[in-house]
């Protein structure tokens, strides 16, 4: 009888708003009593692959699970590497890192947001948020040569210095976002439409959160101040002062709202970083000496050319574990190794992977309307949880 | 000599009495304007303004490949060709005939109340006493055909667009009569030449603006225009009621609320923004052919008419930049106790103003 009653709608994975995955809605009239994300559409075997390659041939595949976001995934990998190399990065480097991650946050934020426009209709916010984005990416490109595929980080250090000009348009950047946040509040958030969208829509409380195992903005939203920069810094964060977004609603519009707090909390980062950063080498000091001849006049010019060893790069044997908060959440890796060129198990927990389960929880009693209103503001990124 | 007999043997026996068959209203509205051949111009005209205006809000170029001179102007000729010649796909599940006919049908009917217009003081196709609530009534046929389309297309979205459409138009239909009553109230008349040649001294947005804001929101729903384009919402139901549709009947459905657009955007003009009001020319100017004083009767009044027609036009689809779309739930309850509420008010101010006059 009640099953009768129900209409199943396949939404995606050829859908507008699905991505590259597919929901399956149980539906009472208009209302969604049964929500099952279906995911696994991009699975590329990353997992798998990295146990062929070497350990700096992983390092370009391992950021593409989520190209938008590749900087903190590349991170995650290095800091987990260099755990069982017992090398860390110099000063400087460590800097570096935390400039290109807290950049990649900004521009991964922003494409969230430009999609979670669209999704409701605003294709203003949507092409506002992608133009936005292009500033940092230049940033970006003028760092490591690359819009979105950095692969910046390497064990013991990184790649390039930053150009002599990079301050001047790294704060001009900043200067012009900070002023075109105003009009994102203005026209998107605090559209009347756009209220009444998003609030008090798909809420997720406090200790559903916590019990689903939610990370990132998605976390914070819900009022849980939990960030891996903080829990467990890396890189330059603990040396450097920042706070952590945080709202307590749990709805949509918190989750879109969040997103702005922490672009804007990035740029201070970036500012801090740019104001205190040491000088000193860009890799680490059992690498430097190994570079000799050409490669050894080009560190002098910032460029850093990987030493003869990466080719056969060993590490001991023996597993380890990094984290990395990327810009949807808390990214794992657990990386085991026996001692050969390549690793014997590299394990990747995604912070989309992990944020999935939200849908299930927040749908469920809302509208179909709801679903890209809610899709959007988890900023949920297919590609990322299939790995 | 023989040659310019000929020419002016062909004038008189050709063009004489084309002229005077494409003259007669009841050919010349439906037909040429503000029909058929001003509709197909006015889409391709507005689309290409919707996605300039969309462009330049959200600092981009928007159509320029076409025709780049002419900032992309004929880009919409290039999409309707390609519409044209775009493969018609009928799905396994359809009804045929409904899914043909459908798009046919809504596009033809959407051309009916246009013929119900006037172009001028003296020249209509329909000289109605009730020639507003025959448009308006023309008016409310289409919907019909995208419910049979959405039921005929046999596809979950559709069905949901479908139903979609039909609830709003529940919700928008008794406020659309109900706020053009303050007008009809005001000016004592249902047909269109007498409502604007009761607007000589103020227009009826003066008189009574909340009626035209009523009137407005209701054209944003009828339309679906943003923030109320929510039976097409492509980030819910893909295309709405047209989602199976491809080619050029999918070319005709997407024309279908462009017409829409433009027939309730001369409604507007005539009975908000005071018609072809103020009148600046003479009576009857030359040339005068079969009767009608070309530029007086017939063009000077529509082209004032048309262009208050296209700035109203121009600002719905505007909208489309600012606002997101509500859900459909949210869309329905506006539509009953906001809107509802505000064209009752409207109506009361009307009466009122009525009531004032007859004191004075």
């Amino acid at each position: 009888m009640s099953t009768e009653k129900l209409l199943e709608v396949f939404i995606g994975p050829q859908h507008p708003t699905s991505g590259h995955m597919r929901f399956i809605a149980e539906l009472d009239g208009d209302i969604i009593v049964d929500f099952i994300p279906d995911m696994g559409w991009v699975h590329r075997t990353i997992e798998k692959i990295a146990e062929t390659k070497t350990y700096i041939q992983i390092i370009p595949l391992i950021e593409r699970q989520a190209i938008l976001d590749s900087a903190n995934y590349n991170l995650g990998y290095i800091l987990a590497l260099e755990k069982l190399l017992d090398i860390e990065a110099p000063p400087r480097a460590q800097y570096l890192r935390t400039l290109i991650c807290e950049i990649n946050r900004i521009a991964s934020h922003l494409y969230g947001i430009g999609i979670h426009g669209i999704m409701l209709g605003s294709s203003t916010a949507f092409m506002w948020a992608f133009g936005d984005r292009e500033p940092f990416i230049d940033l970006m490109q003028m760092i490591s040569g690359a819009r979105l595929t950095y692969s910046y980080m390497i064990p013991g250090g990184i790649r390039r210095d930053i150009p002599h000009d990079f301050q001047d348009k790294a704060k001009k950047a900043i200067k012009f976002m900070r002023k075109k946040i105003k009009d994102y509040f203005d026209l998107f958030n605090y559209n009347p439409v756009t209220l009444n969208r998003l609030e008090g829509v798909g809420i997720i409380k406090k200790e559903d959160a916590i019990k689903l195992g939610l990370v990132g903005p998605n976390l914070r939203a819900s009022g849980v101040y939990y960030d891996v920069r903080k829990a467990e810094p890396y890189a330059a964060y603990p040396e450097i002062d920042f706070e952590i977004a945080g709202r307590n609603e749990g709805d949509s519009l918190a989750r879109l709202l969040i997103r702005f707090d922490e672009i804007q909390y990035s740029m201070n980062i970036i500012e801090r970083v740019l104001d205190d950063m040491p000088s000193g080498p860009l890799l680490t000091n059992i690498y430097l000496t190994k570079l000799t001849g050409e490669k050894k006049e080009l560190l002098k010019k910032g460029i850093v050319r990987f030493p003869t060893l990466f080719t056969a790069l060993k590490t001991k044997e023996g597993e380890c574990l990094a984290r990395v908060e990327s810009s949807r959440g808390e990214a794992i890796y657990h990386l085991i190794s026996n001692g050969l060129l390549k690793p014997y198990r590299c394990r990747l927990i995604t912070s989309s992977f992990r944020n999935v389960i939200a849908f299930k929880h927040a749908l469920i009693g809302h509208k179909l309307a709801d679903i890209p209103a809610v899709y959007g503001s988890l900023d949920y990124f297919p590609p990322e949880a299939d790995r | 000599m023989m040659a310019e007999d000929l020419v002016i043997q062909l004038i008189n026996e050709l063009l004489v009495p084309l002229f005077r068959f494409l003259l007669q209203p009841y050919i010349f509205v439906p037909l040429i304007y503000p029909g058929l051949l001003v509709v197909i111009v006015v889409i391709i005209f507005i689309l290409w303004l919707e996605r300039k205006i969309a462009g330049k809000v959200q600092l981009r170029y928007g159509p320029l490949y076409v025709s780049k001179r002419f900032g992309g102007i004929i880009q919409l000729i290039a999409d309707l060709l390609r519409y044209l010649f775009a493969e018609v796909l009928v799905p396994k599940g359809a009804d045929r005939f409904i899914f043909i006919f459908g798009p046919v049908l809504l596009f033809t009917s959407a051309l009916l109340p246009l013929s119900t217009i006037p172009v001028g003081p003296n020249y209509a196709a329909i000289t109605s006493e009730l020639s507003l609530l025959i448009s308006l009534s023309l008016l409310t046929i289409p919907p019909m055909f995208v419910l049979a389309m959405s039921w005929a297309s046999n596809n979950k979205f559709s069905f949901i667009g479908g139903l979609r459409e039909g609830y709003l138009m529940m919700a928008y239909e008794i406020s659309l009569f109900l706020s053009i009553l303050p007008m009809v109230i005001l000016f004592k008349s249902l047909s269109f030449i007498e409502i604007i040649e009761g607007q000589t001294a103020l227009w009826g947005i003066v008189l009574n603006p909340l009626a035209a804001i009523a009137f407005f929101i209701t054209m944003l729903y009828a339309t679906s225009k943003y923030p109320y384009e929510i039976a097409e919402a492509d980030t819910e139901v893909v295309c709405g009621p047209y989602t199976e549709y491809s080619g050029i009947l999918y070319g005709l459905s997407m024309g279908y609320a462009y017409i829409k657009t433009y027939a309730l955007s001369l409604i507007f003009a005539l009975i908000f923004l005071g018609g072809w009001n103020p009148i600046l020319w003479p009576a009857s100017l030359p040339p005068i052919w079969f009767g009608y004083s070309i530029p007086s009767d017939i063009l000077l009044p529509g082209l004032m008419v048309f262009i208050k027609a296209l700035i109203v036009m121009a600002f719905s689809v505007f909208l489309r930049t600012v606002y997101p779309r509500y859900r459909i739930d949210q869309a329905i309850k506006i539509g009953w106790h906001n809107l509802f509420t505000l064209s009752i008010v409207s109506v009361i101010i009307s009466v009122l103003i009525v009531m004032l006059k007859s004191v004075i």
